[in-house]
Parts: C-alpha cells; sequence; structure tokens
C-alpha cells in the first residue's frame, strides 16, 4: 500500500464534518419518508401541514447536505493535494519506474475511509436521538405521532454512497495532481513558470517580495483560507437568522454544526499556514530577522484573504436565506428578511478573535520548536 | 542501442532563458556501461533525464532500437519506462512505511518478477527483508533502491550520482554491487558522477563542459570498484 492507513486517519476533518451532514440528513430524510407515507393516508388539511414539512425537510436536507458535502469534498482535495506535494519525491520515483498515473492514484481510494467513519457514526448517532426529532417536529399536537420506519436508503444515501463517491473522487483527483512531468516530482525544484521567469528582480525590500512569493507558492492555502472564513461567517449568521424560519431545534443544529466545521477547517488552515511555512520562518530567524517581522511577511499575506472570505460568506448567507424565503415560505406569511447588522458584527468579532488568536497560538507553537529542529524534517 | 542525436535542452524563457544542453550526441551499444563525466552544473543530470525519457528535449532526438522516444506522448512513456528502463538517484526515494522487501516489490511487480528475493540477497540484505528504510544505513538504504530497479530486470538503468550521499568505503562498495550485477545480467549502464576515478570502471566516458561533449573516449581496460584508487 502506497498510502498508509495512518494517512487516511487523519482525515479527522472530514470525519467530522462527514458526521455532522449525515447526524441531519439522514434524520430529515427518515422524517421525510415517514411523514410522506403518513401524508398518503391522512386527510386533506393534515395532508396540507405534511406537505410543508416535508418542503422543509428537502430544504433542510439540501442545504446541509450540499453545503457540508462540498466542503468535505474540498477537505479532501486539500488533504490529497498535500499529501502529494509532501511526497512527491517517492510518487516520483514509483512514476519513473513505469507506474502509470491511474494505478498510482488507485491506492488513494483510502481516504475514503474518514468519510466511512464519519458517516456511519453519524447515522448511528442520528437514529439514537430520531424519537426525540421526531417528538419535537409533530409537537403542539395538530398532528398525530409518527412511529419510526427503518428505511435501508437513508443508509444508502447517507452512507455508502458518498463513502464510494469520496473514495472515487480522491482516486480521479490524485489521478489529475499526479499527471504532470516525473521529473518535476522527483526534483525539488519548483517549476519555473514562464511569468516567473520574465518578471524582472524587483528591488522591493526583502520581505515584501518574500510575503509575495509566500502567497504565490501556496495558492491551495489561500483558497483554504477563504473558505474557512467563509464557513465561519456564512454559518454563524444563517443560524442565527433562521430562527424565525426554521424553529429553534434546527437553529441549534446549525449553529452547532456551523461553528464546528468553520473552527475545524479554520484550525487545519492556520495549522498548515504556520506548518507549511515553518521552513522559511525557521531560516528568517537564522538570518536575524526579528519575530514579528517574520510572522508578518510570512503569515500578514493570509490575512486580507481571510477577511475577504468573511465578506463574501455574510453576502451569501443573506443571499440564499433571501431566496429561500422567498421561494419556499412564501405562502405561510413569514416577516420579510432584513440583514442583520447587529449579528454580523457579533461574528465579525468572533472571527477577529478566532483568527488571529489562532495565528498567534500557532505562532508560539513554532517558535517553541528549535530550528534545527524544522530544518531535519527534511 | 541507444542514439543521442543533437540533444538541446532549454530552461525557462525569454531573457532568462539558458541552453543547459547546446546539441549533444553520441550512441552507446547494448550491455555497455557509460560514464557522463563532468564539473557540477555541467548539464550531466539535464542530459540522463533526456535520454532516460524523463524529460523531453528542445531539440534533436533520443533513439532506442530505432524507436525516437522524444516523440512519444505520456502514455507511451509510461509504458516505455515500465519496460525498458530502471533508476537509481542519489537521493534513495524508498517508501517510508514499506518494509525492504515490500520497497523491492513494487519494482518486481512491473516485470512480474517472482524472483526478486535473490536479487535483495545480492545486494547483501537477505536478512533486513523486514525492516523499515528508516532503520538502516545510508549504505543499505542505497542497496535497496539499486536492488529495486534491478528487480524490474531493465534494459537499461540510469544512476545519476548513486554514490553522492555515500562515504567512500559504503560507495565502493555499492559501485561493486551495481557493476558485478551489470556484467552478470548484461544490461546497458549509464552513470553520472563528477568522479573522475569512477569513469575508469566504465566502457565508455563522455565528458561534458557547459552543455557539450568535451571529449568521448572507450576505456582499453576496466577496472573495478576496488582497483580504483579512489
Ligand atoms: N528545472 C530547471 N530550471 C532551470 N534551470 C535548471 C533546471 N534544471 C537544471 N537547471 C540548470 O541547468 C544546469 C545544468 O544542471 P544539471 O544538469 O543538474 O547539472 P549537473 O547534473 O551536471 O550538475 C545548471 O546550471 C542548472 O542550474
Ligand atoms: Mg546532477
Amino acid at each position: 500500500m502506497i498510502v498508509g492507513v495512518k494517512d487516511s486517519l487523519k482525515l479527522i476533518g472530514i470525519s467530522a464534518i462527514s458526521f455532522c451532514a449525515v447526524l441531519v440528513c439522514a434524520m430529515f430524510l427518515n422524517y421525510l419518508i415517514d411523514v410522506n407515507l403518513a401524508a398518503d393516508m391522512a386527510g386533506a388539511q393534515a395532508a396540507a401541514l405534511y406537505k410543508a414539512q416535508v418542503l422543509t425537510a428537502k430544504v433542510v436536507v439540501a442545504v446541509t447536505g450540499g453545503c457540508l458535502g462540498v466542503a468535505a469534498m474540498i477537505m479532501l482535495f486539500f488533504y490529497i493535494k498535500n499529501y502529494i506535494d509532501a511526497h512527491k519525491n517517492e510518487l516520483g520515483i514509483l512514476k519513473a519506474m513505469g507506474y502509470s498515473n491511474f494505478r498510482i492514484a488507485l491506492h488513494f481510494w483510502s481516504f475514503g475511509f474518514g468519510v466511512f467513519f464519519g458517516t456511519a457514526l453519524g447515522f448511528a448517532i442520528s437514529y439514537a436521538i430520531m424519537p426525540e426529532f421526531y417528538r419535537a417536529q409533530t409537537e403542539g399536537g395538530a398532528l398525530p405521532e409518527l412511529a419510526i420506519g427503518f428505511h435501508a436508503e437513508v443508509l444508502a444515501y447517507t452512507v455508502i454512497i458518498p463513502t464510494v463517491l469520496f473514495a472515487v473522487g480522491a482516486i480521479l483527483y490524485a489521478a489529475i495532481k499526479l499527471s504532470r512531468p516525473v521529473i518535476e516530482l522527483i526534483k525539488d525544484r519548483e517549476k519555473c513558470s514562464d511569468k516567473m521567469c520574465r518578471e524582472k528582480p524587483d528591488d522591493k525590500p526583502f520581505l515584501v517580495s518574500l510575503k509575495r512569493s509566500v502567497l504565490s507558492s501556496k495558492k491551495t492555502l489561500v483558497f483554504f483560507i477563504m473558505f474557512a472564513s467563509f464557513c465561519f461567517s456564512a454559518m454563524t449568521q444563517m443560524s442565527v437568522s433562521m430562527d424565525d424560519y426554521a424553529g429553534p431545534m434546527l437553529m441549534a443544529m446549525m449553529m452547532v454544526i456551523g461553528l464546528a466545521l468553520a473552527f475545524l477547517s479554520m484550525l487545519i488552515a492556520v495549522v498548515s499556514a504556520v506548518n507549511g511555512n515553518a521552513k522559511t520562518l525557521a531560516m528568517l530567524r537564522v538570518f536575524g530577522y526579528s519575530r514579528t517581522e517574520c510572522c508578518n511577511a510570512v503569515l500578514g499575506g493570509y490575512r486580507p484573504f481571510a477577511y475577504l472570505g468573511f465578506a463574501i460568506g455574510t453576502a451569501y448567507q443573506y443571499g440564499l436565506l433571501k431566496i429561500m424565503v422567498e421561494l419556499v415560505f412564501k405562502d405561510f406569511g413569514v416577516p420579510e428578511l432584513k440583514f442583520d447588522y447587529v449579528v454580523m458584527l457579533i461574528s465579525l468579532a468572533a472571527f477577529i478573535l478566532l483568527y488571529e488568536g489562532m495565528i498567534f497560538v500557532n505562532v508560539q507553537r513554532i517558535k517553541k520548536i528549535s530550528l534545527k529542529q524544522i530544518m531535519a524534517e527534511n | 542501442m541507444i542514439e543521442i542525436k543533437d540533444v538541446v535542452k532549454r530552461y525557462g524563457a525569454g531573457e532568462s532563458c539558458v541552453e543547459v544542453l547546446k546539441g549533444v550526441s553520441f550512441n552507446i551499444e547494448d550491455g555497455r556501461f557509460a560514464v557522463i563525466l563532468g564539473a557540477s552544473g555541467s548539464g550531466k543530470s539535464t542530459l540522463l533525464n533526456v535520454a532516460s525519457g524523463l524529460d523531453k528535449p528542445d531539440g534533436g532526438s533520443v533513439i532506442y532500437d530505432g524507436e525516437n522516444i522524444s516523440l512519444y506522448d505520456d502514455k507511451q512513456l509510461t509504458q516505455f519506462r515500465k519496460n525498458k528502463v530502471g533508476f537509481i538517484f542519489q537521493q534513495y526515494y524508498l517508501l517510508p512505511h514499506l518494509s525492504v522487501e515490500q520497497n523491492v516489490k513494487l519494482g518486481a511487480d512491473l516485470a512480474k518478477n517472482e524472483d526478486y528475493k535473490s536479487i535483495i540477497t545480492a545486494v547483501g540484505l537477505g536478512d533486513k527483508l523486514r525492516k523499515r528504510p528508516s532503520s538502516l544505513s545510508g549504505g543499505e538504504q542505497q542497496r535497496v533502491a539499486i536492488a529495486r530497479a534491478l528487480a524490474k530486470k531493465p534494459q537499461v538503468l540510469f544512476l545519476d550520482e548513486p554514490t553522492g550521499a555515500l562515504d567512500e568505503q559504503t560507495g565502493r562498495q555499492a559501485l561493486d554491487y551495481i557493476c558485478g550485477l551489470q556484467k552478470e545480467l548484461g544490461f546497458t549502464m549509464i552513470m553520472v558522477t563528477h568522479n573522475r576515478n569512477i569513469a575508469e570502471m566504465a566502457d565508455i566516458v563522455v565528458c561534458m563542459n557547459s552543455g557539450r561533449i568535451s571529449e568521448i573516449y572507450q576505456n582499453q581496460t576496466v577496472k573495478s570498484a576496488y582497483e580504483i584508487g579512489w
């Protein structure tokens, strides 16, 4: 096995996200099926109420499943890219020996394990708390209590299909990432792009040009940090705004999932940003630059992107909710959606605290590692 | 027979473009041991990479038994590497979480070679089959890389400074293993080095200087790793 099981166990972030997604989706899917069955047998009045619940359930499943699924997939690709970058010499030698991209990539199926753990656990927990959920849904007495039925297709949709999909996705993505010239993988020399070669040596201060090159050499990381901030901003604000439309249980769930997702992806992003630049940080210190200068030069570049991600997330959640309110709830006489500045400011404050705090903690961590340790790692 | 014809290789573009190989030509008969000799930066590795199909030339051609591999696409090159060539580099590039045996098996699988254990024994690692690379010395790791390359039964073996990371004694031992197996199995071997003494072990010596061949000569008598006085 080229990719060890240990490597796939590092996908704890993906497991956590798929856990959250399945926890919600399995519950709502199961409910959706049971409600649909009940609606067929109910009278006209109850049927209308059931239909509304089915609609809500569908939206919830689509939004949570879709968002978290995309988030998990992006995280998976990020992991695979990092894995290939970290092991490019060994993977390159396999290619040099004559293994085809696809044959090497096949070993990446084990990255599907991370998803399997998360979804299976999510599915189990989901059934455990389902009675509580069913009771909450039929509260108020307008509808009779529903019996929980076990539906095999829910298991297929939430555990089996996602696991297979992610394993296949991992293989395909790895195959794409591996399809570059062998020599690029084996040699540690970065490929000098035409643009970089043509660029004149600039006369900007060293730290400024360093900041630029750090950013352009780790583009996925920039994207990932932006994505994490996006999740944080969208999920926290959305869960609060949803309160009027979806009820407290759903809001609490969204909030917890949103925070977990945002926290995890932020953590992964910041840790990778600091780790990925550990060597540069160490080198700079050897040359006598101060710690503040180092950290600003290497990590400061990510900051604008983090805040940009936050801004996009804010706009996204407002837009999405607006569309949802207008399409789904228009017949139910719910109040019009207004942009909530207070929530936005609170969320922004929390974000600043979280982001800057994480950078700070991680930089402290790097400071503690001795230079020798960092340099010896490769 | 390998024919290298007017090979040109450039790096970079525009003003910063450098020509690293400036029209290199030579032939190597099957079963021969050729050394590419030259100072650091003279283009030896680049030449080896182009000659072995790891990299494409910007001009000229690389011909194996009448087939021009510089025209191959990625798929054909993969097939070519699988069936024809083996590599040993200065860095060993072993897969860290696989045992010695599994690392060698990676090469053997490609050639459907069931008898790879004898090669591990031949390089003197018969008692270390289950060890991880990290628990081996540099010389032992390089021998695993040698076994992995040979288990593939290559027709041509390419080596880029294979002893560069080893001390004199272990380096000589590794060379001795490789050369012994080359004579025994009769494959073609092309080795890059900057060490003049190693050149005395080869049949043919190709001297590189700033991207050109400055001299090619054949050794009348070939010395063993222990005679070269390195
Ligand atoms: N990928 C690359 N991009 C730009 N220049 C390169 C690249 N690879 C090698 N070179 C340059 O080509 C020249 C020859 O390199 P190389 O073939 O590795 O030399 P040798 O192996 O003889 O030491 C060197 O000057 C090196 O800087
Ligand atoms: Mg070299």
